[in-house]
């Protein structure tokens, strides 16, 4: 059997559920790396200049753990998913850098995916991409639309369950939560947390924040929660359409977040994103318009596990500090 | 309205020459000063730590220009992919901040671009008249093309010129020239006059200049103060320079020419195939391309430019480290904590390694 690999990063967390039907309807075996650790992470950083960001660093070290496991690897090239949107530069040139990066690596699949073009460039790209394991059109047109529902399922269920995307792809661990809410009978905190799937639902990079958080009793609350066109109508009340596709779902939940009155807001981005340097400062104005705490955690591959629990606390205690000061 | 602008460039000078042609006051528009060290600490207070160096410097410039008294700010806008995008509102939000009641006026510089460039001065110019505008605007482009002309050869001269310095002062003086020039024929004679002296100059008989190229991020590649001034650095190392990237080609081309279907990058991103087959937005595809076609013209060695974190660079900087062509490429990376030294260090160091590759190459080692 064919198999693909998929690495655990970038845009594993969003679309994971449509490529695996995708690929399993073609009768290829899909093969995921492991969650981050370090020698993932230390074979990224060995390959990659040291400006590049951590995601790309972390993808590269998946691909590479990947090498010998799989006979194909999928690294899109998401060039835009909506009119006059685009994609950061490094998620677009994926594929390239890779292969620059790798020359080890199998053979990459690499689809184009630019909404901005016609329909036809986007069926004539899955098309392609099916091509590798069947020469059956409508097999390739099935295992798409089945995709393409499951891709729907996915996130319809996110937002109506109020589940992550970890929760939503491994199941949720139900004996935990219920665990959660008992500890904490009197109403708990309300923390957004705000920021790119691969860096909120990577465990080794954010150094489980959003267990920490939970394991506080503190309710936390993730962009994926939010139904997407309470997403879109919220990040265009803030600053219009935003030019990058990911980005509409970080202040988009800020706004949304924001606007429903949570006790706060923590902005997890990482070192060197160009997207979130900007389009996060716009969030930032308006908390403090609104007067909502904000903590903007940057990450890399330096930051110390004890450095970003002492911020989380004194965040977290000024939090709690100023409700009963409020009150 | 007073109009200030952010410095990049030469860029100021055919501004300035619209405005005069179309009979600005004095007060209408509003240069800000070369920029300085202050600029650039005034920009790197009040941008977010982590927005790239042209955002930090074009702030600082403008606010510069709204301290002198402007109104109304000219700032670019492009569609996407990188941060461009976001500069003119991030920077009318900060502005807001600090008390500056400032109004934005952008310039889409990736669609549509001739024809709202000329309806935006349009608009600046209290609704003149197009026969009027349009002369105008030729001719403020005819100043920059003078100043990239004269750039060209003083690039030349900078590394063959036997007392050192010389051929920039004389470029200074060029500038100052053009800029107070006020008819279309006069900018033609200062040109050639100026082009006779340089090309006048006492030259060293001995040097036989390494030619290097010098690629990257277009505002890091043509703001002096971005890079530190390194071509002039570079010239007094006795280095030949050659770069692509410069305003009048953007203006021949992206304002005039691509509306007929002739893409100047073409052969670049032809070159740039193999390694990378899309836009990546800024300047990333046309510095991969760049590296193949400088190392196929037999060049001594590359200059990479980018700004701290930018996104198309680093794409491209991934890229460029495992191409088949080989040469020599030093990727300097241009943000508030550079420092003078520290970049004249590595280019000596760059020199002195394309100096002894060439001599082993003429060994025929």
């Amino acid at each position: 059997m064919i198999k693909v690999g998929i690495p655990r990063a970038l845009l594993y967390y969003q679309y994971y559920p449509m490529w695996k039907t995708f690929f399993e309807r073609l009768g290829a075996e899909v093969v995921v790396s492991l969650p981050t650790n370090k020698t993932i992470l230390n074979l990224g950083v060995s390959r990659a200049v040291a400006d590049t960001c951590l995601p790309i660093k972390i993808f590269l070290g998946h691909v590479i753990s990947l090498i010998d496991k799989c006979d194909y690897i999928f690294a899109p090239a998401v060039i835009s998913l909506g009119r006059k949107t685009y994609n950061c530069s490094k998620i677009i040139g994926l594929p390239n850098i890779v292969r620059a990066l790798i020359p080890e690596c199998p053979t990459i699949l690499d689809p184009e995916i630019n909404l901005e073009k016609s329909r036809y460039h986007l069926y004539q790209n899955i098309y392609e991409l099916g091509r590798y394991f069947t020469s059956s059109p409508l097999k390739i047109q099935g295992a798409a639309k089945d995709a393409w529902e499951s891709n729907l399922a996915y996130r319809s269920k996110m937002s109506r369950e109020g589940i992550t995307c970890v929760e939503a792809i491994n199941g949720v661990d139900q004996t935990k939560r219920q665990l959660d809410f008992d500890s904490v009978s009197s109403a708990p905190l309300t923390i957004a947390v705000i920021g790119h799937p691969y860096v909120l639902y990577d465990d080794y990079l954010n150094h489980r924040l959003i267990f920490r958080l939970q394991s506080m009793g503190i309710k936390v609350l993730v962009p994926e929660m939010v139904p997407e066109e309470s997403l879109d109508a919220a990040a265009r009340r803030l600053v219009g359409i935003p030019h990058w596709s990911f980005e509409t779902d970080i202040i988009g939940a800020g706004e949304y977040y924001l606007e429903t009155k949570v006790d706060g807001i923590i902005d997890l981005s990482v070192f060197g994103c160009g997207p979130d340097s900007m389009m996060v400062d716009f969030v930032k104005h308006r908390a403090k318009e609104l007067r909502t705490p904000f903590l903007h955690l940057s990450l890399d591959e330096h930051a110390s596990e004890g450095g970003l629990i002492t911020r989380l606390e004194a965040f977290l205690d000024m939090i709690n500090l100023r409700e009963k000061i409020c009150v | 309205m007073r109009v200030g602008i952010p410095h990049f460039g030469n860029v100021y000078v055919p501004i300035r020459a619209m405005a005069k042609r179309l009979g600005a006051s004095d007060n209408g528009l509003i240069i800000p000063p070369a920029m300085t060290q202050r600029t650039l600490d005034l920009g790197v207070k009040y941008s977010p730590t982590e927005a790239c160096l042209p955002y930090k410097l074009t702030l600082g410039s403008l606010i510069e220009a709204c301290e002198l008294g402007a109104d109304t700010l000219a700032q670019a806008r492009g569609t996407g992919i990188c941060r461009l995008g976001y500069y003119a509102r991030g920077q009318e939000q900060m502005l807001h901040d600090l008390g500056y009641d400032a109004h934005f006026v952008t310039i889409d510089v990736s669609h549509h671009k001739f024809v709202s460039i000329l309806q935006l001065i349009k608009n600046m110019a209290d609704n003149a008249p197009w026969h009027e505008i349009i002369p105008a605007f030729f001719f403020g482009m005819g100043k920059l093309f003078a100043l990239d002309k004269i750039e060209k050869v003083v690039q030349k001269m900078r590394a063959l010129e036997l007392e050192k310095g010389v051929a920039n002062q004389i470029y200074r003086e060029a500038v100052k020239a053009i800029d107070d020039a006020s008819k279309g024929k006069e900018v033609k004679k200062i040109t050639k006059e100026y082009i006779d002296k340089l090309n006048r100059m006492p030259k060293d008989p001995e040097v036989d200049p390494l030619k290097v190229a010098i690629v990257g991020e277009i505002y890091v590649v043509i703001e002096p103060f971005a890079n530190m001034d390194v071509e002039v650095e570079l010239g007094k190392l006795g280095v030949e320079v050659e770069r692509t990237m410069t305003l009048s080609r953007w203006v021949k081309y992206s304002l005039l020419l691509n509306y007929l279907g002739i893409n100047e990058w073409r052969k670049v991103h032809k070159l740039a195939k193999p390694y990378l087959d899309r836009d990546v937005g800024g300047d990333g595809w046309e510095s991969v391309g760049e590296k193949v076609l400088y190392s196929r013209k037999e060049y001594d060695g590359l200059i990479h430019l980018a700004p701290f974190t930018c996104m198309p660079e680093i794409v491209a900087q991934n890229i460029m480290t495992s191409t088949k062509e080989d040469i020599p490429t030093l990727a300097i990376t241009c943000d508030e904590q550079m420092a003078k030294q520290g970049m004249l260090t590595r280019l000596e160091a760059f020199v002195d390694l394309l100096s002894f590759r060439r001599k082993r190459r003429r060994d025929g080692r």
